[in-house]
C-alpha cells in the first residue's frame, strides 16, 4: 500500500467505531510435521476462559497477547477485504510461531499447514459459522 | 490551561502511553526491535523532558520517524483506533514545536482538538442512526460473537439484554453530548471524567488498554482548546 494511503488515515481520521456488527473473523489452522494434514481445524487464539481482578488490573498496562490478537483479528479483516501478501505474512508468523512454541523447539521443527478464515455471526438467535477464506498449503521452510 | 502547559502534559502522558506499548512489543518480536527500541527510548526521553521544551522537537521528531515506520511495518496502525488518534496526537504536538506560538499552533492544536471532539461525536451518532445499538442488539451481538470480549466469560453478557440496551445507551448519549461539555469548565472535568471511566470499561472488557491511555494523554488539550476557543480565556 502506498505510504499516501497509510498515511491519510491518520491525520483525517474516521471515527466510525463499531458502527455496525458485522461477522466477526476467526483464524482456523491445520498442521503437521509430515505431508499429510489432519482433518482438524484448530483455532488461533489466546483468549483466556476468565480472568481474575490482579489480571484485569495488570492487563490495563501490560497486555501485548491480546493486542496482538486485535492485530491478527486486523489482518484476517484486511485478507478478507482486499487480500495482500503482508496479511497472510503476518497470520503465517502467528501460526509458526505457535507452532513452534507449542513443540519446544524454536527453529528445527518443519511443519506443513494450512489456515482458513471463519466468519461468525448471529442469525435470528443462533451462532453461525461460515469458511470465508482458505489459504494454499503451506510450508514452514518456504515462510 | 495554556498551550505550554497543555502540550507538556500530554507529552508526558503520550510518553507514557508510546512506553507501554514499546515494551508490549519489544516482547519476542526480534524484528519489531530496530522500530521499538528507539521508540522506547524516545518515549522514555518525553518523559523526562516534559517541562523542557527545548527538547520536545528532536524527541517528538524521533518518535515520528518511528511513527512512520510501524504504519509501513504494520501496513496500518497496528491497533486500529488507539493507533490512530496516537499518530495523531503526535504529529500535532511534533509541528505545533516546529510552528511560531500564536495563529500557527492554535491551527494544529485546534484541528486535533476538533477530532478528538469528532472522536465521540461521530462515534456516538453511527450508534444513535442504528436500531441494534438503540434496541441494545448490537451489544448483545459485541458479547455473543465478536472477536474482542478480553475472555469467555464475559460472554454470559449477552444475557443480560435490559442492561446491555441502558449501557448503550447511556454510551451513545455520552458520547453525543461530548461537545456540549465544553461550554463550562466544570462540565469538561465531569465529561472527561466520564469518557476515561467508559475507555477503562472499554480496557476491561475487550483489552483495549491501549484506547484509555492514549485518550487521557490527549485531554489536557481539551482544557487549553475551551479556554482558548470556547470560553475566550
Amino acid at each position: 500500500m502506498s505510504f499516501l494511503k497509510l498515511l491519510l488515515p491518520v491525520v483525517v481520521p474516521s471515527w466510525r467505531f463499531f458502527d455496525f456488527i458485522s461477522a466477526s473473523p476467526r483464524v482456523e489452522f491445520r498442521a503437521s510435521t509430515g505431508d499429510q494434514l489432519p482433518d482438524e481445524w484448530r483455532l488461533l487464539s489466546c483468549r483466556p476462559e476468565r480472568l481474575s481482578w490482579v489480571q484485569y488490573l495488570r492487563a490495563l498496562i501490560w497486555n501485548p497477547r491480546w493486542n496482538d490478537e486485535l492485530f491478527l483479528v486486523s489482518c484476517a479483516e484486511r485478507l478478507l477485504d482486499k487480500p495482500t501478501p503482508h496479511s497472510e505474512a503476518e497470520i503465517s508468523t502467528r501460526i509458526l510461531r505457535y507452532l513452534h512454541s507449542e513443540s519446544g523447539d524454536q527453529q528445527g521443527d518443519h511443519f506443513h499447514y494450512q489456515f482458513r478464515i471463519m466468519l461468525v455471526s448471529r442469525v435470528d438467535k443462533a451462532i453461525h459459522q461460515q469458511q470465508a477464506y482458505l489459504s494454499p498449503m503451506k510450508s514452514s521452510s518456504a515462510s | 490551561m495554556g498551550i505550554e502547559h497543555a502540550m507538556s502534559l500530554s507529552c508526558l502522558l503520550m510518553g507514557f502511553a508510546f512506553m507501554l506499548q514499546s515494551l508490549e512489543h519489544l516482547r519476542g518480536q526480534a524484528r519489531c526491535a530496530i522500530v521499538f527500541f528507539p521508540r522506547l527510548l524516545l518515549s522514555i526521553g518525553l518523559m523526562l523532558a516534559w517541562q523542557q521544551p527545548q527538547w520536545w522537537s528532536y524527541l517528538l521528531s524521533g518518535l515520528v520517524i518511528t511513527s512512520l515506520a510501524m504504519l509501513w511495518r504494520y501496513q496500518g496502525p497496528y491497533n486500529g483506533g488507539s493507533d490512530r488518534m496516537g499518530h495523531l496526537l503526535l504529529f500535532s504536538l511534533c509541528l505545533a514545536t516546529f510552528l511560531p506560538a500564536g495563529k500557527w499552533q492554535d491551527l494544529v492544536l485546534g484541528y486535533f482538538s476538533i477530532q478528538l471532539i469528532l472522536s465521540y461525536f461521530i462515534a456516538g451518532w453511527v450508534k444513535l442512526v442504528n436500531a441494534q445499538w438503540r434496541n441494545g442488539q448490537a451489544l448483545q451481538d459485541v458479547f455473543m460473537f465478536s472477536a474482542y470480549p478480553a475472555n469467555e466469560s464475559l460472554r454470559s453478557w449477552q444475557f443480560s439484554m435490559q442492561l446491555l440496551r441502558l449501557a448503550s445507551w447511556m454510551v451513545m448519549l455520552l458520547e453525543l453530548a461530548f461537545p456540549l461539555a465544553l461550554l463550562s469548565q466544570q462540565l469538561l472535568m465531569l465529561a472527561l471524567s466520564l469518557t476515561a471511566l467508559f475507555h477503562l470499561s472499554n480496557a476491561c472488557f475487550f483489552g483495549f488498554n491501549r484506547f484509555f491511555w492514549i485518550w487521557v494523554s490527549s485531554y489536557p488539550l481539551m482544557f487549553w482548546f475551551q479556554e482558548r476557543f470556547i470560553l475566550g480565556s
